[in-house]
């Protein structure tokens, strides 16, 4: 009983430094203040500014406009290198391009970043909404690959044998019984990669060119001149969008994994 | 089996190998139409790849199958006129009952109305008209089952494959759709060719059983035929319970074994060649000493609910099983008898054409 309290309250501990600076910050973009220190009263006047400045605004708009575009692309591909890898009947060869695509994920995002930078400079591709679209579909298809490619490998091959055995083509086999069999991995792989883009910074910084920004670029450039509450607000507003974000993949996964249970 | 009737299905000499692993070996049968074929061995023995040699889900490495009579080893599975039922059911699991029997249909592009009055003529046909718009998961492993059938039906094939269809289900369950399966088979005449490893099931349904061991068709025939005159040590240990020993046909209608010699009613072997003796035990008897063909002592007894299954040894060591009505008390010297139509003597090696070809020139006199 004891050992149960005290590991319940060393987690309780542990969760709250976690949020400490998250709750402070969320506090302090309702400060009626223009600093972090000192508190001047309630007030929603950050909000205001933030709604008032477009630039902001706008970038805000560009950098989920990049997001979906790049999490859909990724989805996309991810599935379709996914189908092709579940036909390899060879184990090695299996497993030397899913190693391949492992060292992508766990690579840092620095790397990805200056070698996407050394490639569109060496094509003279010039850096805009293009190249960092490019670059985050890149690190975004091993993410939904990671995620499709288990569920393709349990799902029950004899669906596959009897829609055959009725007069299915291809095709039909694919898009009536393999890909439902598999969307809910594709919208969880989708979301990962969502997330993943929404919040990129390294990759972004080095591929970005003049004229085009993301939230997490942009933020980085104000804060070093001080941050401005206004920026609370804008985190404060992201923070909620992730959080809903968690959750919406949280209950999809509930779903998908219950249905799949009631199948077998 | 009356051969002037073209063959649904044919197999000339098909085999079929994995990796250096022999499945098939040199497979030849004939399959008519409007019968209820049961493909009946042990697993691995090879029967499912036979019905997915016949379904294209293989493809034969060496031989011919022929389909009303023209070669359908190139031709896709979708576009063969067999259908199969899967034994773990393969119900597609994001459609209803309703889409899962209309996939057939829907793909041949029919209109809207046949597709819907031939969904409700299958779902009728194995008793599940009120589940349409049930999900797969709502159901139970006996309706799936029924779906699966009805699936597999509404695509009106020549020829349905039916591929252990009934193992996953509780022994009431199996045998209240083993006799639907054979009244659904009679009145649509189509022919079924039926997968399994329960001896049981096969004799109870079929009017014709292959029974399959090692890639190779053993013996084929009427349950009746097979079970009365098994061809080799195989067939014999496999269908039903058998007593088997070693022995010598000394001449026609003249066995020896264990020590003694035996009318019966076998015949066309060499003289004193060595054979394999079958004595059922639902044909064995046990009587008072005097009366018995041998002496035996009973070992063990146990209660079957319609007979008591009895292990008598006799004086040889040799174990003999015996169905009975009555019990009898374990330790007791008694008598065992049984007459000339008992004894069913097999030759080592025989294939199945001299096997036919013997039985016929000794029963034909």
């Amino acid at each position: 009983m004891q050992k149960k309290l005290l590991g319940n309250s060393y987690l309780l501990l542990v969760m709250i430094l976690l949020y400490i600076p998250i709750i402070f910050l969320v506090v302090y973009s309702f400060n009626g203040g223009t600093i972090m220190s000192g508190w001047g009263g309630f007030s929603f006047v950050h909000y205001q500014e933030l709604f008032a400045d477009t630039r902001l605004l706008k970038i805000l708009l560009d950098t989920f406009i990049l997001a979906i575009s790049s999490a859909t692309i990724a989805a996309f591909i991810g599935t379709v290198g996914a189908l092709f890898l579940d036909g390899i009947q060879n184990k090695k060869t299996l497993n030397t391009f899913l190693s391949f695509n492992n060292v992508l994920l766990v690579s840092p995002d620095v790397t990805i970043g200056v070698s996407f930078l050394i490639l569109f400079t060496i094509l003279g591709f010039s850096l805009g909404f293009v190249s960092v679209l490019v670059s985050h579909i890149a690190f975004s298809i091993p993410i939904v690959l990671l995620m499709v490619l288990p569920r393709l490998r349990e799902m029950d091959n004899t669906l596959v044998m009897a829609a055959r055995d009725l007069g299915a083509k291809r095709g039909t086999i694919l898009s009536q019984i393999v890909i439902p069999e598999i969307w809910p991995s594709i919208m969880a792989g989708f979301l990962l990669a969502l997330t993943y883009s929404l919040d990129d910074f390294a990759v972004t910084f080095f591929v970005t060119g003049n004229g085009f920004s993301t939230l997490s670029v942009e933020i980085y450039s104000r804060a070093r001149q001080g941050v401005s509450l206004e920026i609370n607000a804008l985190s404060a507003l992201m923070f909620a969008v992730s959080l809903l974000l968690v959750f919406t993949y949280y209950l999809y996964t509930t779903y998908a994994d219950k249905k799949a249970r009631l199948t077998k | 089996m009356d051969k002037k009737v073209l063959p649904v299905i044919e197999f000339k000499n098909v085999g079929l190998s994995f990796d250096n692993n022999t499945i098939l070996k040199n497979v030849s049968f004939e399959i008519e139409a409007g019968q209820f074929y049961t493909l009946l061995g042990p697993s691995g023995s090879g029967k499912s790849t036979i019905l997915n040699l016949i379904s294209g889900q293989l493809s034969a490495d060496a031989g011919e199958i022929l389909f009303d009579g023209k070669v359908i080893n190139n031709i896709p599975a979708e576009s063969r006129r067999v259908n199969t039922v899967f034994q773990n059911y393969a119900l597609f699991p994001n459609m209803t009952v309703f889409d899962n029997v209309a996939f057939g249909p829907k793909l041949k592009k029919l209109p809207k109305d046949t597709i819907k009055a031939k969904v409700r003529e299958m779902l009728a046909l194995v008793k599940l008209e009120a589940f349409e718009n049930r999900a797969i998961q709502e159901l139970s492993g006996g309706q799936k089952q029924r779906v699966a059938i009805a699936r597999a039906l509404a695509n009106e094939p020549d020829v349905l494959l039916l591929d252990e269809p009934l193992s996953a289900l509780d022994y009431k369950l199996r045998k209240q759709m083993q006799s639907e399966l054979r009244a659904i088979q009679k009145r649509l005449g189509i022919t079924f060719i039926f997968v399994t490893h329960d001896q049981e099931e096969a004799l109870a349904m079929s009017d014709w059983i292959f029974i399959m061991n090692d890639g190779k068709i053993q013996q084929n025939g009427t349950p009746v035929d097979i079970y009365d005159e098994p061809i080799n040590h195989f067939v014999a240990d496999f269908i039903g319970e058998s007593n088997i020993v070693n022995g010598v046909m000394k001449q026609d209608y003249l066995v020896n074994f264990v020590g003694k010699d035996f009318e019966n009613l076998d015949a066309g072997m060499r003289p004193n060649e060595a054979v394999e003796v079958v004595l059922r035990p639902e044909d064995l008897d046990l009587v008072p000493i005097e009366q018995g063909k041998l002496v035996v002592t009973i070992a063990d007894q146990s209660f079957r609910g319609d007979f008591y299954e009895i292990t008598a040894i006799d004086d040889d060591g040799n174990e003999w099983k015996v169905q009975a009505t009555n019990p009898s008390s374990v330790g007791a010297r008694v008598g065992l008898d049984f007459g000339p139509e008992d004894i069913h003597v097999m030759r080592f090696n025989e294939s199945e054409d001299d096997f036919d070809a013997r039985i016929e020139s000794y029963e034909g006199e």
